[in-house]
């Protein structure tokens, strides 16, 4: 293999880390409620705004800014189902759509109106600075966020299935109704999930805006893409994510070298297509279908 | 049943004041236009820049009376969320429902196309100075107008500027958005290069939506040009620089289409957008002046002292834009409303019109594009865009071979 073929791989592997980050919180939130959040890519918008905002206004470091992204849109996913989406947890799918497409139209015109449309990124004395082997270059904040987007993948994964609030989180969405008879407060439940949905996505927003630009209409092709890093994975199954993520990271990549960009765009829908015509369960097979 | 009568009576009296008698006396004094821009989207940032360059023109005019230091100026902006077919309905819009005297044009290629078509349709003359695809003037209008230099020719002085330097560069690679402005300047970027005897070695354009550009441009990397020419707007300019020192990448020197321009290049990379060349049709130390605003420097100055900032090149061209139709008004002596005979004649005045304004000589001719302006190329010296080509009126001389990112 030529050493473009190996960088090519790298890249991949590293945009996949990225796309599994900010998949995640789509998946558990679709596992979970059953609500696929069209607003998701919003979030990471606000995400990535906290940390631009930290950094221009306050000097902090990206990396420190990412308690607080993590912290602040917890508190908003939580009012946010608390106030909107529990309304429709549990009616027809299309109902969660129109909410949550209208959640997005608020959310980013709101942004637009306070932060213009300026393509804004964070320029700090690492960015683009590069871990250099044999030629091969690693972009050192891609692998820090590579890295934080496996530790999160597997920390969810843990907390989901040896903690109590994850057996309760899993319960509730097996069953509803036993869940609640059994004494588990699901409203809670459902309010702490999507809390924790958009607390990873805002970190995955932090991690972006430190080497790409971001503006308030951003959202939209970000909830595409972790749509599809979803049904490549699974919906609903969180290691899924990584997986998907990977899937698409490579493919994108190396169908760029080796063929057209074009082709690396094209492929992904094509795959997405794939997916949900012969297996909609997800490569591994453990997603939700209905 | 008197009553309700003399209420009828003192309500068609009142109708007939506020319509018949208080409108005409207000509106005569007044020229109504009407812009559909983006101010969202993807070209947001830069269709802003364009409704900044308008209201700079309408408050210019207007603290000098109006046009024709009588007739005051209004103009109507709408978002076209960079869409053009959004952008095509809102000159329907204002041509139909508010019923404008006459338009100013938008931004970006795409948008423009269906907007003008929109214009042509209604016989309103669309001066634009924020598009220049070639395609804009292969469509036969007559309506149609420019003042920005067609794309595939306003790349020029990006290309120019590498024939200038020593030592000479040999090669080059392209890469470009698959949208029409930027793969026409990709277009241009490989015309002149062939004429100018560097070599193309790599030439590849990628969809507007791509999320990694590392391995688009390790492809370009791999074939080790001298220099890396790029077709762009703001963000993908951006973008590629990002990517550019991700994967350390360094040529000699990387020029862009446009982008670097835009005060929210320099503001957002810093440091990192320091040696990049870009395209320009004018800078404010040309010796170009003319009606309205004076000398290029003068624009330059009053547009600081206005928005805090200085204005890129296609404010200027947009500013100018709205001059050379304001002349022609003059020259022809309209008055508020235009009718649409005056409208044609109108088209027919901005023919022949051939004007010096502080943008540089104006002179659509046939086609309705712009006489060719000399290719300009401007450098990012430590934070400041630097007029570095043609040489009689560089400010500086340009840096050339940029130093790696290492060695910054």
């Amino acid at each position: 293999m030529s050493a473009l073929v190996i960088q090519s791989l790298i890249n991949g592997v590293l945009m996949g880390g990225i796309y599994a980050l900010y998949s995640a919180g789509f998946s558990l939130i679709f596992g979970v409620m059953g609500v696929v959040n069209i607003a998701h890519g919003d979030l990471l918008m606000l995400g990535a705004f906290l940390t631009y905002w930290m950094f221009v206004g306050l000097g902090l470091d990206p990396f420190l800014t990412l308690p607080f992204s993590l912290l602040g849109l917890f508190v908003l996913g939580y009012l946010m189902q608390r106030l909107a989406i529990h309304r429709v947890v549990g009616a027809p799918p299309i109902m969660s759509y129109i909410l949550t497409f209208g959640t997005h139209l608020m959310i980013s015109n709101l942004a637009l109106v306070a932060w213009t449309a300026d393509p804004r990124t964070v320029t700090t004395a690492y960015s683009g600075a590069h871990l250099a082997i044999a030629g091969l270059t690693v972009p050192w904040v891609k692998l820090i966020t590579f890295l934080i987007s496996l530790a999160v993948v597997g920390a969810l994964y843990l907390l989901l299935h040896h903690s109590q609030m994850g057996r309760a989180i899993q319960a509730t969405s097996q069953d509803r109704e036993m869940a609640r008879l059994s004494g588990i407060k699901v409203d809670r439940v459902y309010a702490l999930t999507f809390g924790l949905g958009a607390a990873i996505t805002g970190l995955a927003g932090s991690l972006v805006v430190a080497f790409r630009d971001v503006d308030p209409g951003m959202g939209l092709p970000y909830t595409i893409i972790a749509f599809c890093v979803v049904v490549l994975g699974g919906m609903g199954y969180i290691p899924g994510a990584l997986v998907g993520g990977l899937i698409l990271g490579v493919t994108g990549s190396v169908c760029t070298l080796l063929f057209t960009p074009g082709w690396s765009v094209a492929i992904t829908f094509f795959l997405l297509y794939l997916m949900l015509l012969l297996r909609p369960a997800g490569i591994m097979g453990k997603g939700i279908v209905e | 049943m008197k009553f309700r009568r003399a209420g009828i009576f003192l309500l068609t009296l009142a109708l007939a004041l506020t319509l018949g008698l208080a409108a005409p006396a207000a509106a005569a004094q007044e020229f109504t236009f009407g812009c559909a821009v983006p101010l969202t989207g993807l070209f947001g940032k830069d269709g802003q820049l364009v409704r900044d360059a308008y209201t700079f023109w309408m408050e210019t005019i207007n603290a000098k009376g109006g046009i024709a230091g009588k007739y005051r100026v209004r103009i109507i902006f709408y978002d076209d969320q960079s869409d053009p077919q959004t952008s095509a309905k809102l000159v329907e819009r204002l041509v139909t429902q508010d019923k404008v005297d006459l338009l100013l044009g938008g931004f970006g290629s795409s948008q423009v196309m269906a907007a003008s078509a929109a214009a042509e349709r209604h016989k309103f003359p669309y001066l634009s100075g924020g598009a220049s695809s070639n395609k804009l003037y292969d469509r036969g209008f007559k309506y149609y107008f420019g003042t920005l230099g067609k794309a595939t020719e306003e790349v020029r002085g990006c290309v120019d500027v590498f024939t200038a330097v020593k030592p000479k560069p040999k090669t080059v690679a392209i890469v470009g958005a698959n949208i029409p402005f930027t793969a026409e300047s990709c277009k241009g970027f490989k015309e002149y290069a062939e004429k100018s005897g560097l070599k193309v070695v790599h030439f590849e354009l990628f969809p507007i939506s791509l999320k990694d550009y590392n391995t688009m441009l390790l492809k370009a990397k791999a074939k080790r040009p001298d220099v890396l020419l790029v077709g762009s707007h703001l963000a993908v300019a951006m973008r590629v620089v990002k990517a550019m020192k991700e994967i350390d990448f360094n040529p000699k020197g990387v020029a862009f289409s446009y982008g670097p321009t835009v005060p929210t290049f320099v503001q957002e990379l810093k440091a990192d957008a320091d040696y990049v060349f870009a395209a320009s049709e004018w800078t404010p130390n040309l010796p170009y002046s003319g009606p309205v605003f004076g000398s290029a420097r003068q624009f330059n100055q009053a547009y600081r002292q206005r928005f805090n900032r200085f204005p890129d090149y296609v404010e200027a061209a947009s500013a100018a834009a709205a001059v050379v139709q304001q002349v022609a008004i003059e020259q022809l002596g309209l008055k508020p409303r235009v009718s649409p005979a005056d409208r044609v004649r109108l088209m027919e005045k901005l023919h022949q019109i051939d004007l010096m304004t502080f943008y540089g000589s104006v002179h659509f001719g046939k086609s309705g594009a712009n006489r060719a302006h000399p290719p300009v190329a401007v450098q990012v010296q430590k934070g400041q865009l630097v007029n570095v080509y043609p040489a009689k009126w560089a400010e500086k001389p340009p840096i050339y071979p940029m130093p790696a990112w290492n060695k910054r």
